[in-house]
């Protein structure tokens, strides 16, 4: 017992100084929180990422040769595509909210791996034919500006960071209910003595009131298969989660990961996948001003398939270290339980904070409207 | 005392920070490459009366910038066409304070609006050429001006040639451009030389240079 007792700590106290390290370091945080400019210079030339940053920066920088020389040669075209591909895996190991959200949002929820693949693939995806829809509708059949466009832009990314928070916050409810409620199975445990029986039964019945009021999350994906829908089953799955309550805290990752999960990964999905890339707008003009916007449109979906492969790989490190404490924590009943939630509260949180700090456009720095308006 | 626990506990550790790594991470790569040319503009008396600018976009950004420009042939774009253009750049860029930050004798210096704004398109390229005039004429003995986008969406690299001129500056005064990189040990020798020996106007010292401007006027 006194193993997973020190590791646990080991965790805790090899993870925050780090944590604050790494935030602290990052010019992005640094700003956020009020520290002078760095010199772009400093910050781009140093460590594995200054590298990531150096190549993405290069294969992005190539594109626009290979599509000028994939007018005439169908040979140049393939490279493109494959430079197209590249750059989705290198653009989105290094900047980016997306893989943020939607990896903090798979540790919230407790998602299975798998179903963070296909989320990150979807969400790429959504990337890629916005960004085409936005091109095709504003420039080639509006005609319009660039500065037209980078407002377009401008609104659907609003509305992007706007749902985050909306995401976060709503989660960050839900889930710090789950945090109170292991709060009280940790407090009661420990003194068994104090907890009297009046405010086991309150938290027994605070529990069910989280089991009922958490909508899909912690309800009936169990039962899926022997009925149309949660609500009508709403009442079974009620009394299998009461009777699995006596020696699982909370219902496990598999018992979550059924059908009915899919609609509430949709919507972060959406939320994130709503923004376009401006370095996928860019090129899609640019090709369209070559006449190759269907070229430039193929790229674009290729560029979506590389960023979804990383961000996918991302998420599945994620669901994986998450999957990871929660083993770890389960050799610790009561404590290993209200550490897991409060993970998912912390996740939750910053599910909203990113979602703030990009509104307040901390975090965004590809404004493509910088120069046009 | 390597229990398969610690093991599992050290790999998720390190899965946790390349986690937090990556997700913290949220500054971009430029997607706007501007070639600077920039000339330091001086009056009569000798003090610094403001910055003019010639910033080429790279290609890509040229033709996203000129999406939708009504213009009559094809391919071309006359200083007319673009002028509601170079209006719409130097507005934009008056938010982020034309990415031009100048200093003088240890305090900053402000400027004013840009002025004398307009774009040519050259070679697939727009260039916006405009200037900033100071609010204050300065004259001091070390001056610096940097040029550069804290952001990172827009990359500035001075021109291979003649990236700064100064224009009507005291002929004792000395311009240098600094390094980007660490300097070759011939760099570091001439740099090591320049006060038994300095550079007069016309040298292209600076070139091998980057990003950051320093004029001395004794």
């Amino acid at each position: 017992m006194t193993v997973p007792m020190t590791t646990m700590y080991r965790v805790a106290v090899v993870l925050s100084p780090a944590i604050l390290a790494v935030a602290v370091a990052d010019p992005a945080w640094a700003q956020a929180f009020g520290a002078p400019h760095l010199e772009a210079g400093i910050m781009v030339q140093s460590g594995p990422m200054g590298w990531i940053f150096a190549e993405q920066a290069a294969f992005y920088r190539s594109l626009s040769g290979f599509i000028r020389a994939s007018k005439d040669d169908g040979a140049a075209m393939w490279s493109l595509f494959g430079i197209s591909f590249l750059y989705g895996v290198f653009h989105a190991i290094g900047p980016g909210h997306g893989k943020a959200v939607i990896s903090s949002y798979l540790v919230a929820n407790e998602e299975t791996w798998r179903r963070g693949v296909v989320l990150s693939f979807v969400a790429a995806a959504i990337q890629s034919v916005v960004a085409v829809l936005v091109v095709a509708i504003a420039a080639v059949l509006l005609g319009a500006t660039a500065r037209a466009i980078g407002v377009t832009v401008h609104v659907v990314e609003t509305v992007s960071y706007a749902f985050v928070i909306l995401i976060g916050f709503r989660l960050l409810l839900v889930k710090s209910r789950g945090f109170r409620v292991a709060w009280r199975d940790w407090a009661s445990r420990r003194a068994p003595g104090a907890a009297s029986a009046a405010s086991f039964r309150e938290a027994i019945a605070f529990r069910r009131q989280v089991y009922r009021l958490d909508a899909p999350a912690f309800r009936c994906e169990a039962c899926q298969d022997d009925g149309p829908g949660p609500q009508v089953h709403g009442a079974h799955c009620h009394d299998h989660h009461d009777s699995a309550r006596g020696h699982a805290h909370g219902p496990e990752p598999a018992e979550l990961a059924g059908a009915g999960g899919w609609r509430r990964g949709l919507s972060a999905v959406i939320a994130v996948g709503l923004r376009p890339c401006s370095g996928a707008i860019i090129v899609l003009i640019f090709a369209l001003a070559q006449d190759l916007f269907w070229t430039g449109t193929i790229a674009t979906l290729i560029m979506g398939l590389g960023t979804a492969m990383t961000v996918a790989a991302i998420a599945t490190v994620a669901v994986g270290a998450r999957n990871l404490a929660s083993r770890v924590a389960t050799a610790r009943s009561g404590l290993g339980m209200l550490i897991m939630r409060a993970i998912e509260v912390g996740a939750a949180a910053l599910i909203a904070i990113f979602g703030v700090l990009l509104l307040l456009g901390y975090m965004a720095s590809e404004q493509l409207w910088m120069l046009t308006g | 005392m390597d229990t398969p626990m610690m093991k599992q506990t050290r790999s998720g550790t390190f899965a946790v920070l390349l986690f937090v790594l990556s997700i913290t991470r949220a500054d971009a790569h430029p997607h706007v490459w501007v070639t600077l040319h920039s000339e330091i503009v001086y009056a009569a008396d000798g003090a610094m009366t403001g910055v003019r600018h010639a910033w080429t976009f790279d290609d890509m950004f040229s033709a996203y910038a000129l999406q939708g420009i009504p213009h009559a042939r094809k391919g071309q774009y006359t200083r007319e066409e673009l002028g509601s253009l170079a209006q719409l750049n130097v507005t934009s860029l008056k938010e982020y304070g034309y990415f031009t930050y100048a200093r003088a004798g240890g305090r900053k210096l402000k400027f004013l609006d840009a002025a004398d704004y307009w774009l040519e398109y050259k070679n697939a390229a727009l260039t916006l050429h405009f200037t900033l005039p100071l609010t204050a004429p300065a004259a001091a003995k070390a001056t610096q001006i940097e040029v550069y986008d804290p952001t990172i969406f827009v990359d500035f690299e001075f021109a291979k040639d003649t990236p700064v001129l100064l224009s009507g500056a005291p002929p004792q005064c000395l311009l240098s451009v600094d390094l980007p990189h660490q300097p070759t040990p011939a760099e570091q020798l001439r740099l090591s030389q320049l006060d038994s020996d300095p550079l007069d106007a016309s040298s292209t010292y600076g070139e091998i240079f980057a990003n950051k401007i320093l004029v001395k006027c004794p």
